[in-house]
C-alpha cells in the first residue's frame, strides 16, 4: 500500500516536471513570445514556480527514500548489514526488531540509527554523503563503524517509557548511566550482538514467508 | 530590435535551457533507485534549475530597469 502511495507521488512529480519542461521549451523556442502580458504570466509559472515545486517535491521524495531500507542496502558496503537482519537468532539485536516488526521493516536501518535530535536528519543526510564519498572517492573503513559510536538515545527514543523496558530490574538500576549514554545498550554481555557480519557465513537464516 | 530586448531573450533562452536540463536530471534521479541519485538531485539537478530560476528572475529585473538606470 505505502510502495502504492510512494509510486503515485513520484508519478505526480513526473508529471509536474513533464509540464515544466514543455513550458520552458517553449520559451526555449520563442523566447519572443514574452513580450505579451499573458505569455508573461506564463513564463513565470513555467520557468519560476514549477521548477521550483519541482525542486520541492524532488527533495521531499528524495529525503523519504533514502530513509528505506533498500535504499541503505543497495549501497554494496552495506548489503552484509542487510542480510544480517534476517539472521535466525534471537540474539540478534537488529534482526530481531527487523523480523518481528519492532520497526517498520522498510525502514528498519533508518529507525535505529537515525539521529532523534532537532537538527539530526541534517546531520544524517551530511553523514550520508560523507559516505558515499567514502564509498566512491575514498575508501570506506573496514569494519564500517558509527562516527561517534552508537549512541543509547536511538534505543530509549522508542524503549524508553515502556513497561517491559522500565519495570526490568536491570534496566531500573543503570537508567541514569543508561540515559546519560555512560553506559551503552551494546556494552559487553547486555544486548551485544549487533550486525555479527564477521560471522554471517556461519548463521543460519530465517526465510520470510510469501 | 534593441540589443537589450535581444539580451533578455538569450537570457530567457538559457534560463529555459538549463530549467529543461536540470528537471531532466531530476526525472533520472527519480527513477534511479541509488545512493548517487540523491546526489545527483542536489548536487546537479537542483543546481541546474536554481540557476535557471535565478537568471529568469535576472532578466524580470533588466526588464522593468529603465534603460537610464543602468550601467
Amino acid at each position: 500500500m505505502e510502495e502504492a502511495a510512494r509510486g503515485l507521488v513520484i508519478g505526480i512529480l513526473i508529471c509536474q516536471i513533464a509540464l515544466s519542461i514543455v513550458l520552458a521549451a517553449v520559451f526555449l523556442i520563442r523566447p519572443s513570445l514574452t513580450s505579451a502580458a499573458g505569455w508573461k504570466i506564463v513564463a513565470f509559472i513555467g520557468l519560476c514556480v514549477l521548477p521550483a515545486l519541482c525542486i520541492v517535491g524532488g527533495m521531499n521524495t528524495h529525503v523519504q527514500r533514502s530513509e528505506q531500507t533498500q535504499f541503505c542496502v543497495s549501497c554494496h558496503v552495506m548489503i552484509p548489514y542487510g542480510k544480517s537482519l534476517y539472521a535466525d537468532d534471537p540474539s540478534h539485536i537488529p534482526a530481531q526488531h527487523f523480523q518481528n516488526h519492532r520497526v517498520p521493516p522498510d525502514m528498519a536501518c533508518y529507525s535505529c540509527h537515525a539521529d532523534y535530535s532537532i537538527y539530526g536528519p541534517l546531520k544524517d543526510k551530511m553523514q550520508g554523503l560523507k559516505r558515499i564519498y567514502m564509498q566512491y572517492v575514498s575508501t570506506p573503513p573496514n569494519p564500517i563503524t558509527i562516527p561517534g559510536g552508537f549512541k543509547n538515545a536511538q534505543c530509549l527514543h522508542c524503549h524508553l517509557g515502556a513497561r517491559g523496558f522500565e519495570e526490568n530490574p536491570v534496566h531500573a538500576a543503570m537508567m541514569d548511566s543508561l540515559k546519560s549514554n555512560q553506559t551503552s545498550c551494546l556494552t559487553s554481555g547486555c544486548h551485544d550482538t549487533a550486525h555479527d557480519v564477521a560471522n554471517l557465513n556461519h548463521q543460519k537464516f530465517w526465510k520470510q514467508a510469501q | 530590435m534593441k540589443f537589450r530586448e535581444l539580451g533578455i531573450r538569450r537570457l530567457l533562452q538559457v534560463s529555459s535551457g538549463l530549467v529543461i536540463v536540470g528537471l531532466l536530471l531530476e526525472t533520472v534521479s527519480l527513477l534511479w533507485f541509488h545512493p548517487l541519485s540523491f546526489v545527483l538531485f542536489a548536487f546537479v539537478a537542483a543546481t541546474l534549475i536554481g540557476l535557471g530560476i535565478l537568471l529568469y528572475l535576472v532578466s524580470l529585473v533588466l526588464v522593468v530597469t529603465p534603460e537610464g538606470n543602468r550601467n
